[in-house]
């Protein structure tokens, strides 16, 4: 049962790779030049602006970082059209190309895993351990999505991050038109669009209030998909340099754990406790089902 | 879907796609890492060429390997492996590719994210603010419930810095 589930999951990944594929593989990369040279602009531009760090009290502050500036540039040139020749068409390809250059990301990571494979292993309980962390999102997320009126959509919506590997199995278990599907894809819609975003802010604001260990942020910032790992940890890296081949070798490592792992932990424990929850909770803090229906689709 | 899907459309063209976007994209990160962090630029090349090279063995991998492994996986460990402190390939890679800033390659990454992501805007408009509240307490509780974890472990194992 355990490898049937897996593959019929890993299936739903291929889905993903498929239509990356179909875009990038028909399209000739050198056609959509402009895109690339708009990168190039928006790219340059961002690290001419450098780090902003805004302080928020004495001693609490907010860094953004220059890869923000890239990534809004981005958006902004998509919604407001300043410039013409960047459509939907182009954002299709983007999209794709996006999916291709995650390699290099997170080669860069692993080889900062490789290289401090020593440290690695003197964490190693930290680094499996904190896996079972991102069961958090269940106790925390669950109750505030029944009190806003959602029903069974809240077991997609809140057993885990909701990136493509969940996505995947919740599709698996649940079927693809049941509710629990349309939650997970709602996570997952959203959370492309300010996941990258709000973990920045929020790994940001975390660094600077909690005295929690470094390494502990660096793990943390591996939970979700490849640029929520870097948006989080870009703010970590700007106030540690000194130790940045650790911090990135300690998020990447656990970015490839949650990867690895976290499928099962989804389909194991994340799930069923979610499920169990929902029984304890929903008919304590559910509002009524009519309410759900007017704005859940 | 075919058991190793994606295969049948890896032709030559599209081999030679993947290099191309590769050298795009490694050109354009060498000069943001070199406009935001001051690495020369010949070696930081090198180092984005060896990513890029691991990359795309990692596709490769990925689409003729039949054990469903994805590439993301295959990149990590090839990268992992290969900088080793016991591989003799290890020198190398790490000297070159610690001139590229990992903040570099996010940067330009990031930018596509940006221009890719205004197209499920309209989507995510339609959604409103509930599931929005739901998202942001979701990511929240995934980043602290690890970092706590991590950082109670760490403690109790005693490791410093």
């Amino acid at each position: 049962m355990i490898s049937e589930n897996n593959s019929d999951s890993v299936e739903e990944t291929n889905r993903f790779r498929h239509k990356t594929d179909k875009t990038i593989l028909k399209k000739k990369p050198w056609k959509s030049y402009k895109l690339h040279l708009t990168v190039l602009a928006l790219v340059i531009i961002a690290e001419l602006i450098g780090p902003i760090k805004v302080p928020i009290t004495s001693n609490i502050e907010l860094s953004a970082m220059p890869l923000l500036w890239a990534m809004l540039g981005g958006l902004f040139l998509y919604l407001f059209k300043p410039a013409k020749f960047i459509t939907r068409k182009q954002a299709r390809i983007a999209e794709g190309a996006m999916l291709l250059f995650i390699g290099p990301l997170l080669c860069k990571l692993a080889i900062s895993s490789g290289q401090s494979i020593d440290v690695l292993f003197k964490v190693g309980p930290a680094l499996i351990l904190q896996e079972a962390g991102n069961l958090g999102t269940i106790f925390l997320a669950l109750p505030i999505a029944l009190v806003l009126g959602f029903k069974r959509e809240a077991i997609g919506m809140t057993n885990s991050i909701g990136r493509e590997p969940n996505v995947a199995v919740v599709i698996d278990k649940f079927g693809f038109d049941s509710p629990e599907t349309r939650g997970v894809l709602t996570v997952f819609l959203i959370g492309t669009v300010i996941g990258t975003l709000y973990i920045s802010f929020l790994s940001s604001f975390c660094v600077s209030v909690l005295p929690f260990h470094p390494y502990a942020f660096a793990m943390g910032s591996g939970v979700g998909s490849a640029s929520m790992n870097a948006a989080a940890l870009a703010p970590l890296l700007a106030m540690f340099p000194d130790i940045s081949t650790n911090i990135e070798a300690f998020s990447g490592f656990s970015n490839l754990i949650s990867f690895c792992i976290g499928i099962y932990v989804c389909i194991f424990i994340a799930i069923p406790l979610t499920q169990k929850l929902y029984e304890i909770l929903e008919p304590k803090i559910g509002r009524n089902p009519k309410d759900s229906q007017k704005e859940g689709e | 879907m075919d058991i190793i899907d994606g295969s049948e459309s890896v032709s030559i063209t599209g081999i030679r796609n993947w290099i191309l976007l590769l050298l795009i994209f490694s050109v354009i990160t060498v000069i943001g890492n070199y406009v935001g962090y001051h690495h020369p630029m010949g070696e930081s090349l090198v180092g984005m060429l060896i990513l890029s090279g691991l990359t795309l063995i990692a596709m490769l991998l990925e689409r003729y390997v039949p054990l469903n492994i994805s590439s993301i996986v295959y990149v990590s460990l090839l990268g992992l492996i290969l900088s080793l402190p016991m591989m003799p390939t290890s020198g190398f890679i790490v000297y070159y590719v610690s001139k590229i800033e990992l903040l570099a390659i996010v940067t330009v990454f990031l930018a596509y994210v940006g221009i890719g992501m205004g197209k499920n805007w309209d989507q995510f408009k339609k959604i409103g603010w509930r599931g929005a509240i739901v998202t942001v307490a979701v990511i929240t509780g995934t980043y602290l419930g690890s970092v706590i974890i991590a950082h109670i472990v760490l403690t109790l194992t005693g490791v410093s810095i």
